[in-house]
């Protein structure tokens, strides 16, 4: 079907062609976003995002300086008890893995409320319908939306590097493992951010975003201990009820890998096993396992460290939510 | 003139409810056209199906020649809209809100400043630029949403109940902004329960009830199809010479009832010390030329005339005529 005749009369073009845009720095590109540069406007405005900051320093600093004091009151030297690192190194590994793991433990809980309201707040104030009559995408709303969260987020990530760096008057801390502490850190606010935003999206109140995106979050970490529950029993019974010794190799290697999955699809399992794997095959990358049953073969099981899985997991994860995100945005109401 | 806004048997459908029935009307460019109607009559869905917000369940809708479905891109490009909600953000000021609509519709940031300027400029709000959108009056709020619907210098503003909870000076300078706005040559198509700013400013009238459009047209063609004759209102300066106007009146062709009517309060005109004038209501039938022939017939009959005016058209009777007071 056609425009009728006299309602074909074309209007003059507003905007100016995307075909000729030229080249953007890197200031133009950070705020040629409207929704970022607005969203990051809100977010620092008043006292707000300063006391956030400071509510997050100050947790990290008590929960540090308490792991720290319980580690100095012990004798056993917790984990690290039987590392041949000198004691100051050793020290200053648990002080840099106490900071990042309740960094990490704070990123699950703090990031989901970046976005959980990112649509469904559009919603409830009635902008949604407001932006959808502009020329806004949908893509650079969602992408908006989560850029400004990870913006927040990445500050307080930087506002904990001096905290990180206590660690460092210590030693017993690589370059390398600061690195991936923060790889860590960053695709798990990716990840969160990302799983607040699609709830925000196919949500109508942000009540119900936040019940299902924090239902994610506990799942994801908590959740856990429970599946590797099974998988342990599994392995435990299988060894001492029915082989009486070890099980087949096969089924040694399908426990020892579905519980490395499950290990790589949450972010505290995984910074432990990282550091676990890193001071017992001194290594962040590949490493292997040896394999035996009770016939006396033998096999190494090829791994990777959790780091590795982890953020290819969160990435994957996170760009899935978002694309999901901006297709629940562009449909609209039908 | 040509159609900007068109509809062809336009419908939408929730389960069980037809919110907008077969629907075709046509707004021309340049015009102000008052969409009116009862509650729950199908006007915001029409508006939401206009703006792209809503997909018909069957029908077209065209704008500027864009058709709603198709190339809702385009349409979005030439409308502006304003629903019947504020919808502003709490925590920007005033110049922030309008800077981050106008770069929703991609103005080039070095435009935006001067824009934002120009806008504030129009709807009178220059003066608050840097206050917290929250801290605006109703009126205001609602000013500035209709320079929010103005960034991208659209051809079309779609307005929903744009006056709908305001103070009687608010309303009063949003009415004034619409003639201002239709004077720039926008073509303005709102909706509204208000008939008086009908009767004061729309060019064409649509009047929808149950998601049907009833009639449309101009007030006077609508007048014309419903109430075929003309309402003269004739004042006489002396009270004592009515009966013999009356009379004078009836010996010509077209001329219907003729009534005596309460005398217009605060003629200006009239002497204060002497009797106060008498006011003939008369129904007429014929064109303008007739209406000439009447008016000079009674100056021939040198009866003291003060005022010989054609009635306003009454958009509230019209109303009434036309909707059965139905919801859909």
């Amino acid at each position: 079907m056609t425009a009728p005749a006299s309602g074909s009369a074309a209007p003059a073009p507003v905007a100016p062609a995307a075909s000729a845009r030229p080249r953007r720095s890197l200031r133009e590109w950070l705020t040629g976003n409207p929704v970022t540069l607005k969203e990051l406007r809100g977010r620092m405005r008043g006292a707000r995002a300063f006391i956030v900051l400071i509510i997050y320093l100050l947790s990290l600093s008590v929960f540090v300086t308490l792991l720290y004091t319980l580690y100095i009151n012990s004798n056993s030297g917790g984990y690290y008890g039987g590392s041949t690192l000198p004691d100051r190194q050793v020290l200053g590994k648990f002080v840099f893995g106490s900071v990042v793991g309740t960094e990490l433990l704070l990123m699950c809980f703090i990031c989901p409320a970046f976005t959980v309201g990112a649509m469904s707040g559009e919603r409830e104030r009635q902008t949604m319908d407001l932006l959808r009559t502009t020329l806004l995408r949908a893509r650079t709303l969602v992408v908006g939306k989560l850029a400004s969260a990870l913006a927040f987020a990445a500050l307080l990530l930087v506002a904990a590097l001096p905290l990180q760096s206590l660690a460092f008057l210590l030693g017993g801390v690589a370059p390398e493992e600061v690195v991936i502490a923060n790889v860590l850190l960053l695709s798990t606010a990716f990840v969160y951010c990302a799983a607040g935003v699609y709830a925000s999206s196919i949500m109508r109140r942000t009540l119900g975003a936040t019940i299902l995106t924090y239902g994610f979050v506990l799942l994801d970490t908590l959740g856990l201990p429970i599946a590797l529950m099974p998988v342990a029993a599994l392995s435990s019974g299988l060894s001492y009820g029915v082989f009486l010794g070890p099980p087949p190799l096969w089924i040694q290697g399908v426990l020892l890998y579905t519980a490395g999955v499950l290990i790589s699809t949450n972010p505290l399992a995984t910074a432990v096993a990282t550091e676990v794997v890193l001071i017992s095959d001194q290594t962040l990358f590949t490493f292997s396992v040896p394999l035996s049953d009770v016939l006396g073969h033998t096999v190494n099981a090829p791994l990777v460290s959790p780091w590795l899985p982890w953020t290819l997991f969160s990435v994957l994860l996170g760009v899935l939510l978002i694309l999901l995100s901006v297709a629940v945005i562009r449909r609209g109401e039908r | 003139m040509a159609a900007i806004i068109e509809t062809k048997n336009l419908t939408k459908r929730y389960k069980k409810l037809t919110a907008v029935n077969d629907l075709s009307l046509s707004v021309e460019s340049g015009s102000i056209y008052g969409f009116v109607g009862p509650n729950g009559a199908g006007k915001t869905t029409t508006m939401r199906m206009l703006t792209t917000l809503l997909h018909p369940t069957a029908g077209e809708a065209w704008v500027a020649g864009y058709s709603t479905r198709r190339q809702p891109r385009e349409v979005r490009r030439v409308i502006g809209y304003m629903p019947d909600f504020f919808g502003v953000y709490d925590d920007m000021t005033v110049w922030e809100y309008l800077d981050f609509f106008a770069a929703c519709y991609e103005i080039p940031r070095p435009v935006r400043a001067r824009l934002v300027a120009d806008l504030l400029e129009l709807v009178d709000l220059g003066h608050r630029r840097d206050d917290m959108v929250d801290s605006l009056s109703r009126g205001m709020k609602q000013r500035l949403c209709l320079a929010r619907t103005l960034a991208h210098d659209p051809q079309v503003l779609i307005l929903d109940e744009p006056a709908s909870g305001l103070d009687p000076r608010a309303r009063v300078e949003i009415r004034e902004l619409l003639k201002e706005l239709s004077r720039m040559g926008k073509t303005i198509f709102f909706s509204t329960h208000i008939l008086s700013d009908v009767n004061e400013i729309c060019t064409h009238v649509g009047i929808v009830e149950a998601g049907v459009l009833v009639t449309e047209g101009t007030l006077q063609d609508i007048q014309h199809r419903l109430v075929p004759h003309r309402r003269l209102q004739i004042t006489l300066l002396d009270p004592t010479r009515a009966e013999e106007t009356r009379l004078a009146l009836l010996e010509r062709e077209g001329v219907g009832e003729v009534r005596l009517a309460d005398p217009p309060q605060g003629n200006g005109s009239a002497d204060a010390h002497s009797a106060a004038p008498a006011l003939l209501e008369v129904n007429f039938t014929g064109d303008q030329a007739a209406v000439s022939a009447l008016l000079r017939h009674l100056v021939a009959r040198g009866l003291p005339l003060l005022s010989f005016t054609e009635a306003p058209h009454d958009v509230e009777e019209l109303f009434m005529r036309v909707t059965k007071g139905i919801v859909s």
